[in-house]
């Protein structure tokens, strides 16, 4: 390893870490980004505070596993993407272990998830108890948390309601009455016929309006005017390979209306005079035919299985197998 | 009687009977649309000596044939592939009819013509001379037919079944030659075999029973065998191949209903109602229906809505439809009536010749007007009569007649018993499809004239005699000789009639049926008070084309203070005036009810009546027992009683047509009541609106009150609470759901005194869109939309134009950006949401179009033609295509007009070429006497080429193109030609040497009328001219004629008889004028224009008297002539333009 100008003792900083109080800040160790940061000490956040603690104490890692790997000195460049490797590496087991857990519908990870993300990461798990056992290791100690990041305390509304008697004491509050406390607000409906329909109607307009104004945006378009292709753009006419097929069956939209006509009555506001009426016989003939046969289908295709195995059409029977002595 | 064919039973044209025929169809191909067959025919020789037997055939390849295993020679030639052959520069289409027609009887197998003659091999002939039977076996093929096979397969991925392709049998009358050799002939009747392999996943469906399905060796293709053991003619063969869902109907398994994929859930709905049609035929003719099945197939892109064939019926899948869908249900019905109807009349019974066809027609047409009398009751039964007999009076008032009967052979008293038409009714293959349509309509009215003479009691007993002698006929053997049993023939069904009846129904039949024309009453009336007399005059109009003078007794019903009576009138020769005595004394204050004719006694306001007369109307011939136009005049107050208290629709409906010309507040109102009438008939009510619109329009400066139909609209269909919404769709009662659908239509005629539509009645129409809501109802609203859009487009104006700007957004009129918001809106949803038949997209196609012509929008083709393309539902090529139809009219566009004749040429759909040389025979883009930059020799040669060989695979197409080329041309050489140089032709391969028969009509376009004469007069004035004018070159066209005639038959005949001029001359059956006659003197003569007047001259002596009855007319043509004389720029000495004066009727009167 050839050695670079600026280089600290690895035993030195290592021993340094481990007394140096977590929070404090040095100029000399941090890395180049931290030592910006060092200026505004007193306006970090308790998140940046994490953020360099964890930082530091993976430095303090990487320079005692070096240590012990017998290094004297490194290259704080060396000793930085080293850091880096190794925070990525953990990063990497939290992420995955994780997704385990959450795959297996758990918030929280248990040890067989870390174990199955170590598998996965190509990490033999079953060296890991001898290697923490080694007898050269250096134990660091955890870098002690000074100022805990307060929540921000939640606003509490009202008094909390005690445990009824029932309940004991050691079970948690009840939350704050906000939470669970229903207050019914009633907004008069719009009833208004006129309102509703009109609402109705421009809503249905602006969809359509939107919609084909859309389609015809994104494809091609007809024009009325030559000069101007998007004050009524028409979206151009495509020939089917079956015209017949969209012609003449109903479309989604229309089955499912029809589905939901026949179950639910017709809309109240439509009026008596609307019913049907057939006053003469002879001009209502067409119509009653309609009627009839309209109710007539439905009964129809539901008797029509059940015979089907008596029908002897020609067409129904079975094809036959060829003669074998036939010629052709 | 002096009907010869009929009373001695029917006699076959042919030297040999057929009695039973095979066709066999191994192999049919979709992707190269091919089909490989052969055909055996069992015929007996009647004669010992036939040696040659004449079959029909056309388009298919023949490779060989075989007489009784023997190999036989055959010769192909069919004359109608190209009409005229060596006449390269006749364009007159007079000369083409002729030619055409002779093509035709070249190959007539009523005739005991074919295009195809097989040489019986002479190793046969002693078998032939025993009388035994021959069996004659062609193999053939069929290469991407162009007719008579219609094959659709959709371009896409997939196998054939996947695709859903299909193929089926088409044609207009006798066609199956096109796709098999056969006798076409709807009278030489035998039994079949039929075999069609195809595809496993594929279902052959055809005449007769279904013996069995089997498998091929390969089981990759199934054979269906099918026999048909009811004698039947070849013409009624049909054949449906393609991968159909089948559905057994569930009231009658013998019934099968086939359509394409996934429509099944639509073809369970269509045809669950045609057990009733069965029933009811089966219970008024009192006969079983013939065949032991039937079945229904719907294709796409048919040919016709309803094709009827022996025990099944092909139509057009359009016909489906869902529960949800009320407009196109009656109509559906109506087609599977129909074809159910030809099931007994047309298929099962068939005819013995052309001449015969009307009874058919009129009987299936018959008993399909029964049936929809049962069925959509006795209103809508009237209301279609009245519409037929107005269709038919209109029609041959405009063409000079439909002839129902006609006579031919030896009719040297007629020439030709239709020489007022363009074409040849000798053959069904030559006639206009919209003449066959008129005389199909004819066909049934007639038929109901009998039924109105002897009952229809007896005339079903007539139907059942038929129909009885016809099955048992059809159960013997062939050697009974009773097949001919099955073919009805106009004799045959008079002597049924009056042997069942005792009638003598002659002069009906000698009115109706031997003759053509309709009868033009004009009646009108005084009160004779001191008589207490209704003086009625009824006058006739015999001398216009296509009218008849009536003799007989004619119903005239007087409705008087004190009822109703019918009062039965002779009209006679001269008797113009007929008394006719009053029972009621007018009186006034007496309060009574009034009887009506059925009974009824009402109370009327009599206060709009003229106080000394108890006549409240008067109707001439009601029960429309006489095919007749009755134009009579009576009071507005008699015409408003009419509408408001008689009962029978027709009346009403004749009264709202009357009162357009009476635009009073009386009028109105009682317009309006009508209206609102819950128990009259739908029908009349939506006439009424139009009629409410017209009157409010000519009213326009006293009318006072909101916009007609508004108030009316708004109680009827609006909410009660806020009047200017409409109610939430709910369309269950069909008479209020049409009349919601005109109403808007009808409001959106009228005018205010700018001539603009009224900003209200827009608004109104824009608010129906906008808050239509069709959430909650149980039908389709696809058709009402699409009335709105045609309200829309009916409240367009011309566009107040500023010296010619071009049209553009920024000068977009406000309302019409309105129109146009909702019209965008409307065609983009269309692509989403697509409508039942695209309805909607249609009527955008339409306002567009209307926008266009109007001046709001630029006038631009594109994208009409982009709607036309193939590949989009067929009603909205129709409407894109009308609307390019039009824009080739208004803007004189030669390259549309191109590309529609390039379409006619080359689109898939058979219907859409028919369609549009329909189109533009109706809405041409100039006609015989307008200067159009669009009438060129170009064009000429096109058209000409068109109807001469290229649409030789479609006797429709080509009638069309014949009728568009008289539209465009009329019947003489086209003006835009240039005057040959020569005024006589030699023909070198005729000897003989004609009048150039290209000169001749350039004089007689000169004489015509001018077309912006709109009237009915004027119209006629015109043809008239024509007639009487065209008769002299028709004379010297007859000559080339009757040698190409004769030529086509010299090369047919194949016994090389030689053929001389005279002999063709006295064989025609056109009088031939004795100096064109003789064309070797025509040669002879120095100058051609010293002739050619004094030929006019002899020809006027000739026809003077006839010409006498047009006198007044020709006093007319003659101004016109001296008119267009001083503007025509053609004054060189032996140009026939000169001889005019000589020519001028007046003169030589």
């Amino acid at each position: 390893m050839p050695r670079a100008p600026t280089r600290i003792p690895l035993a030195r900083r290592a021993r340094r870490m481990r007394t140096a109080p977590y929070g404090s800040k040095m100029a000399d160790t941090a890395s180049g980004s931290s030592g910006t940061r060092s200026g505004s000490k007193h306006a970090s956040t308790p998140a940046d505070n994490y953020y360099l603690a964890r930082r530091r104490t993976l430095q303090v890692v990487v320079s005692s596993l070096l240590t012990e790997a017998g290094f004297e000195s490194a290259e704080k460049a060396a000793v930085e993407t080293l850091t880096e490797m190794l925070q990525s590496y953990i990063s990497e087991i939290g992420r995955s272990a994780k997704s385990y857990c959450e795959h297996t519908a758990r918030t929280q990870p248990t040890l067989s998830d870390i174990v199955v993300t170590l598998v996965e990461m190509g990490f033999n798990v079953e060296t890991l108890p001898a290697y923490a056992k080694r007898s050269q290791r250096m134990v660091i100690t955890a870098p002690p948390v000074t100022n805990q990041p307060v929540t921000p305390k939640a606003l509490t509304a009202g008094q909390n309601k005690p445990h009824p008697s029932h309940i004991p004491g050691h079970f948690p509050e009840f939350p704050d009455p906000h939470t669970y406390i229903k207050t019914p607000t009633y907004r008069e409906p719009v009833s208004d016929y006129q309102v509703l329909r009109e609402k109705a109607a421009s809503q249905r307009r602006d969809v359509e309006r939107a919609l084909t104004r859309f389609m015809a945006k994104t494809g091609e378009t007809q024009s009325l005017f030559k000069d101007d292709v998007s004050t009524f753009p028409l979206i151009a006419a495509r020939p089917f390979t079956v015209p017949y097929l969209t012609a003449l069956l109903p479309s989604e939209l229309e089955m499912q209306q029809m589905e939901e006509t026949d179950s639910s009555e017709q809309d109240d506001q439509t009026d008596t005079e609307n019913l049907p009426l057939h006053m003469s016989t002879d001009d209502s003939g067409p119509e009653k035919e309609n009627a009839s046969v309209l109710q007539q289908n439905t009964s129809l295709s539901g008797s029509r299985n059940g015979e089907e195995n008596v029908i002897d059409n020609p067409y129904l029977r079975p094809v036959k197998k060829p003669k074998i002595r036939r010629k052709k | 009687m002096n009907r010869k064919k009929g009373d001695k039973g029917f006699e076959s044209p042919r030297p040999y009977k057929l009695t039973h025929q095979v066709v066999c169809i191994n192999n049919i191909n979709f992707q190269r649309k091919s089909v490989v067959g052969y055909v055996e025919l069992t015929i007996f020789p009647t004669v010992a000596n036939l040696n040659r037997i004449k079959l029909n055939s056309k388009q298919c390849r023949i490779y060989r044939v075989r007489v009784n295993d023997l190999e036989a020679a055959f010769i192909y030639n069919d004359p109608t592939l190209e009409v005229c052959h060596h006449e390269s520069k006749q364009r007159n289409l007079n000369y083409f009819s002729n030619a055409y027609a002779a093509a035709v009887s070249a190959v007539d197998p009523d005739a005991g013509n074919g295009e195809l003659c097989i040489k019986v091999p002479s190793e046969l002939w002693k078998h032939v001379d025993e009388l035994k039977v021959l069996k004659v076996h062609i193999n053939f093929s069929l290469d991407q037919p162009k007719g008579g096979l219609h094959f659709v397969v959709p371009n896409m991925e997939g196998s054939m079944a996947e695709r859903g392709a299909h193929v089926f049998s088409c044609g207009y009358q006798n066609s199956t030659r096109f796709w098999f050799p056969c006798v076409d002939s709807y009278s030489e009747l035998c039994t079949w075999k039929l075999e069609y392999t195809v595809d496993a996943a594929m279902v052959a469906v055809s005449n007769g029973d279904l013996v069995e399905t089997v498998y091929t060796h390969d089981m990759r293709k199934k054979t269906f065998h099918y026999m048909l053991a009811i004698p039947t003619a070849a013409s009624n063969i049909s054949l449906a191949i393609g991968p159909f869902e089948i559905l057994v109907d569930p009231y009658m398994h013998e019934v099968t209903h086939f359509c394409l994929p996934q429509l099944l859930p639509l073809l369970k709905h269509t045809t669950s109602y045609l057990h009733e049609v069965f029933e009811f035929y089966e219970e008024i003719l009192t006969c079983r229906y013939p065949y032991s099945c039937f079945k229904t197939v719907f294709v796409d892109e048919a040919y016709v809505e309803v094709a009827a064939y022996a025990s099944m019926s092909i139509f057009s899948t359009n016909l489906l439809h869902s529960a949800m869908i009320i407009d196109e249900t009656p109509l559906t019905r109506r087609c599977l009536a129909q074809a159910l109807a030809q099931q007994f009349f047309g298929c099962f019974i068939s005819r013995m010749s052309w001449s015969d066809e009307w009874v058919l027609k009129g009987i299936s047409g018959y008993i399909y007007g029964l049936w929809m009398k049962k069925t959509f009751g006795v209103n809508e039964y009237r209301h279609w009569i009245k519409q037929e007999l107005d269709q038919i009076v209109a029609y041959e008032l405009k063409t000079g007649g439909v002839l129902l009967h006609p006579i031919f052979g030896g009719g040297k008293e007629k020439d030709n018993p239709a020489s007022h038409l363009h074409f040849s009714i000798k053959h069904p293959h030559t006639l206009s499809w919209e003449y066959y349509t008129m005389f199909q309509c004819k066909a049934h009215l007639v038929m109901r004239l009998i039924e109105n003479r002897i009952s229809m009691e007896f005339m079903l007993q007539v139907f059942n005699k038929l129909l009885s002698l016809a099955s048992t006929a059809s159960s013997q053997k062939f050697q009974s000789h009773m097949w001919s049993q099955m073919l009805v023939s106009t004799s045959g069904f008079l002597k049924s009639i009056s042997n069942v009846s005792g009638k003598d129904i002659q002069p009906l039949i000698k009115q109706w049926v031997d003759q053509s024309g309709v009868v033009k009453f004009y009646g009108s009336f005084a009160f004779n008070r001191k008589r207490n007399v209704l003086e009625l005059e009824i006058k006739q109009d015999y001398t216009s084309p296509g009218t008849q003078k009536y003799v007989g007794p004619l119903k005239v019903t007087v409705q008087e203070l004190d009822g109703s009576f019918n009062h039965t009138l002779q009209i006679e020769e001269n008797s113009l005036k007929h008394d006719i005595p009053c029972h009621s004394k007018s009186r006034r204050n007496k309060k009574k009810k009034i009887p009506l004719m059925n009974g009824e006694e009402v109370d009327m306001d009599l206060s709009a009546m003229d106080a000394d007369s108890p006549l409240l109307w008067i109707r001439i011939d009601p029960d429309m027992s006489v095919l007749r136009k009755v134009e009579f005049e009576q009071s507005d107050f008699m015409w408003q009683y009419q509408l408001r208290y008689e009962r029978d629709v027709v009346a009403q409906e004749e009264a709202i047509l009357a009162l357009e010309k009476f635009p009073t507040p009386a009028s109105r109102l009682a317009l309006t009541d009508i209206l609102e009438q819950e128990q009259c008939f739908y029908r009349v009510r939506m006439l009424a609106c139009f009629c409410l619109a017209k009157i409010a329009n000519s009213m326009v400066s006293t009318w006072t009150g909101p916009p007609a139909m508004k108030s009316l609209f708004t109680r009827m269909f609006c909410c009660k609470t806020c009047p200017n919404i409409v109610k939430t769709n709910n369309f269950m009662n069909f008479q209020s759901y049409f009349l919601q659908k005109t109403m808007p239509v009808a409001m959106a005629l009228l005018r205010d005194v700018h001539n603009l539509c009224p900003k209200e009645v827009l608004m109104f129409i824009l608010d129906l869109i906008k808050y239509n809501d069709n959430r909650k109802n149980k039908f389709s609203d696809n058709y009402y939309r699409a009335e709105l859009i045609d309200a829309l487009a009916n409240s367009v104006t011309p566009a107040v134009s500023v010296n010619n700007e071009v049209r553009t957004l920024d000068n977009l009129n406000p309302d019409v950006r309105l129109i146009l918001e909702e019209i965008t809106r409307f065609l983009n949803m269309e692509k989403l949401l697509p409508s039942y038949r695209h309805t909607i997209t249609v009527s955008c196609l339409k306002a567009i179009r209307v926008l266009q012509k109007n001046g709001h929008v630029p006038s631009d083709p594109a994208l009409f033609k982009s709607y036309a393309e193939y590949g989009h539902f067929v009603d909205v090529r129709i409407a894109a295509l009308e609307a390019v139809v039009d824009y080739t009219k208004v803007d004189r566009s030669y390259e549309e007009l191109q590309w529609l004749l390039t379409m006619v040429q080359n689109d898939p759909v058979p219907y859409i070429r028919h369609k549009i040389l329909d189109m533009l025979t109706k809405n041409p883009p100039f006609t015989k006497n307008m200067e159009s930059p669009l009438c060129n020799e170009a064009l000429v040669d096109q058209l000409w080429k068109l109807m001469n060989s290229g649409t030789s695979h479609d006797w429709r197409l080509r009638c069309g193109a014949v009728d568009l080329y008289f539209t465009l041309f009329g019947l003489s050489r086209p003006s835009c030609l240039p005057l040959p140089e020569l005024g006589l032709v030699l023909n070198l391969k005729e000897k003989k040497a004609v009048l150039n028969p290209t000169i001749i009509p350039e004089s007689v376009a000169n004489n015509q009328e001018p077309v912006n004469s709109t009237n009915n007069h004027g119209q006629s004035v015109g043809f008239q001219n024509t007639f009487s004018n065209s008769q002299e070159e028709e004379e010297i066209d007859m000559d080339t004629v009757h040698d190409s005639q004769a030529f086509i038959y010299h090369h047919l005949n194949m016994l090389e008889r030689p053929s001389t001029p005279g002999k063709e001359q006295s064989s025609g059956e056109m009088n031939m004028h004795p100096v064109s006659a003789a064309p070797m003197s025509v040669f002879s003569k120095e100058s051609n224009s010293s002739k050619h007047s004094d030929h006019h001259h002899h020809h006027h002596h000739e026809h003077k008297k006839k010409k006498k009855k047009h006198k007044h007319k020709h006093k007319h043509k003659h101004k016109h002539d001296n008119k267009e004389k001083e503007k025509d720029p053609f004054t060189f000495s032996n140009s026939p333009a000169s001889a005019r004066s000589i020519r001028s009727p007046s003169l030589s009167d």
